[in-house]
């Protein structure tokens, strides 16, 4: 019966405490005598069939990709080879691997604050730090540049205070397009990484404390093994977001990939734009084999004797509060500001036919819930493969889900248009396929997040659990039920969370395929703006905010609450 | 209850002048120039004599479904398109607001499946691709003659129901006027450090794209490098640079004419101008237009919509309501306060070439604007 000492081959030794556990397991599936498949000691097969069926499902509308790579032929290869194709991948590499970094030079630290020290306004801090997720990149860099562009309204107003300030640089180019990327992805890895540093076990840091390890040797040695899984899913989730966005590099004039799918959409050439992505595929996938190189999959499942010994900082506490008061104040006061402005300015000047209405809110959260439980729903047997399956077969599936990640929604979107439009029919024509489209599209966009997240509580689940649940004569879905499920419930809601918010603040995919007449906060924020009428654009958004800030305050909660 | 909705209409565009048509619409047969008195003269807009042209009630009746796909905002346009909704009880129309582009890559997608009846958007670019794709059907003598000349394609396969001018709108307080050549700017100490632009707004792309097609690659590089050793300021967007002018902070810049009139109209006499360039890229004269899409499920009252916006009443919105554009119909006068169309020199560009962004892009990139 094969283990799983196959795996993992960068976990350092003496971390492990799997091996006893699956020879149980693997005892009682002989046993049993059904759904083993190779090495994947607790995997029913029909949880790996279903995980598989979710894979095949999100790469399905890539496929047309490929057949309008074939339509653009030639021309589209040349397109791909291009010079300036070439030379603004070479920037897209240069941005993503930036953004990453700095993302995890902020989030991780930012997460050991608040869980690992005696840090004031801890769950606060918590909220504030997982915030700026939820501002949509079309209003964080439109308020950059608003701001402190060339002519920036709140560079202005500072130099008008005359209080001798000084002007603050102009954010643009590849600095600046790192700092609002930044600013708006670190929380991915903020959030996982925090879930790990919660559910560790730091008993494991005493002990390494007691045998004379200061406290970085004991991070370095104990606790940055055990969170390295979780930090690379969130850089991941960062890298992809980076190399896939167009909104941000275009508002702040950085010449990116994108870019270039972009201006060929916009000439009307959705042919080449398609082949275009396909390259953009192609460097997901590098991405995703690099990340699986450095993942090191040490399974985690706590073992209970948790204690709350925090680090204490003593006189340092306040200036340890600096860092996650900088990076909020930045990120969210500054759109914060620019909208308010915009409100005070141009609220006066129009008619009733760009006010709000409350029906956006209410699409906007509908059809962000349902794509919220959908996914994670969906994405729980992919986890479930993920985190207990050992074959290729696992890692494959699991990557799989990953790349509709890295399509730009437009692309998607075209995609799904042309499934629907050619196998729909009639009821394509009346408009009756496109809100499940569109739910669908969220699906292959964001499972990612709700199988990372559920993925991580996956593995803190002890299989010797489950397997007790089975010696009691609980058949293998009542133990699922009554003993796994819930011990992985706080990842399947903090997944669906994760979902929720990134789907509120979606555009291209949701412009492409809402029905007709069917207007969200992000397609009426896009309207107005595009019109100039900014003002209009203020209350949307600032209602996308609170109701995505309520959704991440759950989440924090939840997810915090639970494992404690 | 259609009377309510059309009188809600006049009400809305703030036409009072409008008030003559409601008779028409009432149901008598008048030919919509005759009557009421213009109601007082308010803004500017208020004070316009009911328009010329073909009222509704002389059009045939709509009637069924029409999937309108349109890359002309809501905020702009959606009233309109509801006063037509709800000025036939039998009529439904579905409008589909996005990208025109979208909006392109859409109908490729759906092909021969696509709900799409009309397509109606912003510039003769997209129309243009439209109809590069064989996908828009002729139009026919009905619809073309109710427009202008300037307003029709050549074959006949789609018509401009508006229009706007590329300008230079400029300071009032510092200037008289603004050179009539566009590739003077440059050398005119004048604008040194005091002239705007918006470098990644479509409507700039499209004037240096029709520089290009005018006046060949390297001369608009000269002139886009000449601009920039002038200082040239950038904004996101062309309503900011008519705005800045207004403020003082800009003596001139290069924006489409309506923003201006956004500008005057929002504010109480703002020092601010519409100035032209005569016969080159500063003056380019673009419409916006519809076609009637091959997949349109009752073609005629597909055609039977265009007139509509080609209507007295379609078109006087489009000159009186957010747009402030040039009307397509001859019967219709832009708004006052706006050079006419005989008086505008524009030059003669095929206006479908302008959707050729890419080089455009590579020129604005080279010379260090994107």
């Amino acid at each position: 019966m094969a283990t799983d000492t196959t795996t993992g081959p960068t976990t350092a030794p003496g971390e492990r405490e799997r091996p006893a556990t699956d020879d149980a397991d693997a005892d009682a599936d002989t046993g049993t005598g059904t759904d083993v498949t190779d090495g994947n000691a607790d995997l029913p097969t029909s949880v790996v069939l279903a995980a598989g069926a979710v894979a095949a499902a999100v790469l399905l509308p890539l496929l047309w990709l490929l057949v309008a790579g074939l339509d653009a032929g030639v021309e589209g290869l040349r397109a791909t080879v291009r010079p300036t194709a070439v030379r603004v991948m070479g920037n897209s590499l240069v941005l993503v691997t930036l953004v990453t970094a700095c993302s995890t030079a902020i989030g991780v630290p930012l997460a050991y604050l608040v869980v690992r020290t005696d840090l004031p306004l801890r769950r606060f801090f918590t909220v504030a730090a997982a915030l700026p997720l939820v501002v949509p990149s079309y209003i964080g860099a439109f308020a950059f540049v608003s701001a402190f562009g060339r002519s920036g309204d709140l560079n202005g107003a500072l130099v008008g205070l005359g209080l001798g300030l000084p002007r603050v640089p102009e954010v643009a180019g590849l600095e600046g397009t790192t700092l609002v990327l930044t600013l708006y992805t670190y929380p991915y890895v903020f959030l996982t990484a925090r879930a790990a540093l919660v559910s560790m076990d730091d008993s494991l840091v005493e002990a390494a404390r007691t045998l004379g390890h200061g406290r970085l040797a004991a991070f370095r040695r104990v606790t940055a093994p055990r969170i390295r899984p979780a930090v690379g899913a969130g850089a991941l989730l960062v890298a992809l977001y980076a190399l896939s966005d167009f909104g941000t590099p275009a508002i702040l004039r950085y010449d990116v990939y994108t870019r270039v799918i972009f201006v060929e959409q916009r000439a009307f050439n959705t042919d080449l734009a398609a082949v275009l992505s396909i390259q953009l595929v192609v460097v997901t996938a590098v991405v995703l084999a690099v990340e699986s190189r450095l993942r090191g999959d040490a399974p985690v499942h706590s073992t209970g004797g948790r204690s709350t010994d925090r680090v204490r900082l003593g006189r340092w506490r306040w200036v340890a509060a600096l860092l996650p008061t900088a990076v909020a104040l930045v990120a969210l006061a500054v759109p914060l500001a620019v909208l308010v402005l915009w409100l005070l300015r141009d609220a006066a000047s129009t008619g009733a036919a760009l006010a709000f209405q409350p029906s956006y809110a209410v699409n906007s959260v509908a059809v962000a819930g349902g794509a919220a439980l959908l996914t994670a729903a969906l994405g729980l047997p992919v986890a479930y493969v993920a985190a207990r399956g050992d074959s290729r077969l696992a890692g494959l599936v699991e990557r799989a889900t990953w790349v509709g990640y890295a399509v730009p929604g437009v692309v998607l979107g075209l995609a799904l248009v042309y499934f629907g439009a050619r196998y729909g029919g009639g009821l394509y024509r009346q408009g009756l396929v496109l809100l499940p489209l569109l739910v669908f599209a969220y699906v292959v966009r964001f499972l990612p997040q709700a199988v990372g997240a559920t993925r991580a509580s996956v593995l803190g689940v002890d299989p010797r659990l489950p397997e007790a649940a089975r010696s009691l004569g609980a058949d293998r879905g009542r133990s699922f039920r009554r003993v796994v499920l819930p011990l992985v419930a706080p990842g399947l809601i903090a997944g669906a969370a994760l979902v929720f918010l990134t789907t509120m603040k979606e555009l291209p995919a949701t412009l492409l395929l809402r029905p007709a007449g069917f207007s969200t906060l992000a397609t009426h924020i896009w309207s107005v703006q595009d019109q100039g009428y900014f003002g209009y654009a203020a209350v949307p958004a600032l209602i996308l905010l609170g109701v995505s800030a309520l959704s991440m305050y759950v989440l924090v909660r939840t997810e915090g609450g639970n494992v404690r | 209850m259609s009377d309510w909705s059309r009188r809600r209409f006049v009400v809305s565009t703030g036409a009072v002048g409008l008030t003559g048509l409601t008779g028409c619409l009432g149901g008598d047969d008048g030919d919509g120039d005759g009557g009421d008195e213009p109601g007082q003269v308010g803004s500017g807009r208020l004070g316009r004599d009911p328009p010329g042209g073909t009222p509704i009630a002389d059009l045939p009746d709509l009637s069924g479904e029409i999937d309108l796909y349109s890359g002309r905002g809501q905020p702009l346009v959606g009233e309109l398109i509801d006063f037509l909704d709800s000025a036939y009880p039998d009529l439904t129309i579905t409008p589909r607001y996005d990208s025109a582009n979208n909006l392109l890559g859409r109908l490729d997608n759906e092909g021969d499946n696509s709900p799409a009846d009309v397509f109606f958007t912003v510039n003769a670019g997209a129309l243009g691709a439209l109809n590069d794709r064989g996908r828009a059907l002729e139009l026919g003598d009905e619809v073309l003659s109710m427009a202008r000349e300037r307003f029709r394609a050549p074959d006949g396969r789609w018509v401009g129901t508006s229009g706007r001018v590329r300008t230079v709108p400029y300071d009032t307080e510092t200037l008289d006027g603004v050179p009539e050549d566009v590739f003077a700017y440059p050398d005119d100490e004048r604008f040194q450090d005091a002239v705007g632009w918006a470098p990644t707004y479509s409507s700039f792309q499209a004037f240096v794209t029709a520089m290009r097609v005018l006046n060949g690659r390297d001369r608009t590089r000269g002139w886009l490098e000449g601009m920039i050793a002038q200082g040239a300021e950038e904004y996101n967007d062309e309503f900011l640079v008519a705005q800045a002018v207004a403020d003082g902070d800009l003596v001139a810049g290069f924006t489409n004419h309506y923003y201006v009139q956004r500008v005057i109209e929002a504010r109480d006499d703002p020092p601010i101008a519409t100035g032209n360039t005569t016969n080159d890229a500063g003056s380019v004269f673009n419409v916006a237009g519809a076609a009637v899409v091959d997949t349109a499920s009752d073609p005629d009252t597909a055609r039977t919509f265009v007139r509509h916006l080609l209507s007295a009443e379609a078109q006087e919105y489009f000159v009186v309501s957010r747009t402030f554009e040039y009307p397509a119909i001859p019967e219709v006068d832009p708004l006052d306060r706006l050079p006419s169309l005989e008086e505008l020199d524009p030059p003669d560009v095929d206006l479908t070439r302008l959707s050729n962004l890419e080089p455009t892009i590579d020129l604005l990139r080279d010379v260090g604007l994107l």
